[in-house]
């Protein structure tokens, strides 16, 4: 399906992305199909100033690498400027103020706003009370949107497709907020999937509920041995050690949900291997050579991606 | 000894079709006892529902935001008021696909419990309902809430 341009812009001019929740299949190939044009296709991204004069606010009130200066880069390769704090103690936060006064503030002095917020809700009461777009950067473990639409960039990119495939998750499956909302995506299109974590960290029951009354879910595995060697994408993610009050069993789950050169040695060539990033050691490095682990090119879609939605939320259509 | 008729309302409110289990809460959402005598009827045969709960309660008839309230526990609630011994007026409560402002959020981490926010949340399937929460996207079961609180449950 293509989308033609113009009603994209039509459809996000001026529009908040708070929850991939809100997004229909044909949100996810508009922004999808708009990225592609902005797809540096392994070099570094080009400039191309849509958004000369527009201005950027990234309110991040957590710590972040990979959200952040990829939404400064996106708006930066636009000609955009860039204004903000990573960390909101030299802020009037530290003074009691509220969240939503300081946004109502914010918005009068930029174009659109980025906010990362610890509390759940926080960028949609900011949408409420903003006058520019907000774009959630992620609101506690609840939603991370563009983080949706860079893994589903990428699963498309890499394997040519989004309908007919195989998908395995594999890690923290119950607190990891990219699973519930890349799997809520996925469940836009055909595709099968399989979860593979620890008992402790399996998935809600909402949303294998979900999963299974769409007619999607896969054979449920314990192990990434036990997984169909057919599978296109394994979507890895980190099992945070916090989870386990027992250290020994963190230590026996590590190494039990690794991924290794040798594990995915049955998979062929063909697996791609995606990873939201930051990862301490569940994806072994020796990994990192093999053809199919995209994880890092994932991260630089981050990139692509933000600048689509920056300029279809910003731009004017016609320019595309 | 009072016998039941002398429980019989000259003037106030009886809630029908309460579902059974549910007639804690709804005393708790509508901060009875107040006004005059309440009469509690828990697991009351019912042809319709079953089973059912009935509250009936002297001297007393509901605000619309009392009977927003009470809408959220059940599907078909009917709620009659009575004066002078007998029904002036009888409504059946619907609950609305969109709360406002009723309904706390109990996850402690959602930003409704941190700033001054109108709560709002959406109704989700038939009954028994979940509620999500429009900010946080969590979702809640007052059905599941109330039956958990209900001893020796068949």
């Amino acid at each position: 399906m293509v989308v033609d341009v113009t009603d994209a812009h039509r459809a996000f001019r001026g529009r908040s992305v708070i929850s991939a929740e809100d997004f229909q299949k044909e949100d996810f190939l508009a922004v999808l199909d708009a990225a592609r044009r902005f797809d540096p296709e392994g070099g570094p991204h080009k400039y191309e100033p849509l958004l000369e004069g527009r201005i950027l606010a990234t309110l991040f009130h957590e710590p972040s690498t990979r959200t952040r200066l990829s939404f400064e880069a996106a708006m930066l390769r636009l000609g955009g400027k860039v204004l903000g704090f990573a960390e909101p103690h030299q802020t009037s936060f530290s003074k009691g103020e509220s969240l939503a006064d300081a946004i109502r503030v914010v918005a009068s002095y930029t174009d659109v706003i980025v906010l990362r917020h610890p509390m759940e809700g926080a960028a949609r009461l900011a949408a409420e009370v903003s006058d520019v777009p907000v774009l959630n950067g992620g609101d506690g473990s609840n939603q991370h949107p563009t983080q949706t639409l860079l893994d589903l960039y990428t699963i498309r990119k890499s394997t040519g497709r989004l309908d007919g495939l195989k998908v395995a998750f594999m890690g923290d499956l119950r607190y990891g907020r990219t699973v519930h909302s890349l799997t809520n995506a996925l469940l836009h299109f055909d595709v099968q999937l399989t979860f593979v974590g620890p008992e402790s960290l399996r998935l809600p029951e909402t949303l294998r509920t979900r999963v299974e009354a769409a007619g999607r879910l896969g054979p449920e595995v314990s192990s990434i041995e036990e997984l169909d060697d057919d599978i296109d994408v394994l979507y890895c993610t980190r099992i945070q050690k916090e989870r386990f009050p027992d250290p020994l069993d963190y230590e026996r789950v590590r190494s039990a949900y690794r991924v290794t050169r040798k594990s995915i040695e049955p998979f062929g060539d063909d697996l791609k291997i995606l990873h939201p990033l930051p990862r301490v050691d569940e994806v072994a490095t020796e990994v990192d050579s093999f053809p199919g682990a995209v994880y890092f090119e994932q991260a630089r879609n981050g990139v692509t991606v933000r600048m689509a939605l920056l300029h279809l939320i910003l731009g004017q259509g016609e320019d595309a | 000894m009072r016998g039941p008729k002398d429980f019989r309302l000259s003037d106030g409110t009886v809630i029908d079709h309460l579902p059974f289990g549910t007639a804690v809460r709804a005393l708790q959402v509508l901060m009875l006892p107040r006004g005059g005598p309440v009469t509690v009827g828990m697991n009351v045969p019912s042809p319709t529902f079953g089973r059912k709960d009935i509250i009936r309660v002297e001297g007393v008839e509901l605000s619309k935001v009392e009977l927003n309230r009470l809408a959220l526990l059940g599907e078909r609630i009917t709620v009659s008021v009575v004066r002078d011994g007998a029904v002036a007026h009888k409504v059946v409560l619907e609950t609305p696909l969109e709360i406002e402002g009723i309904l706390h959020c109990p996850n402690p981490t959602c930003i409704t419990t941190q700033e001054e926010v109108l709560t709002v949340f959406h109704r989700i399937g038939d009954f028994p309902y979940r509620f999500r929460c429009h900010h946080c996207e969590r979702t809640r079961s007052l059905h599941e809430e109330t039956q958990a609180a209900v001893p020796n449950r068949p």
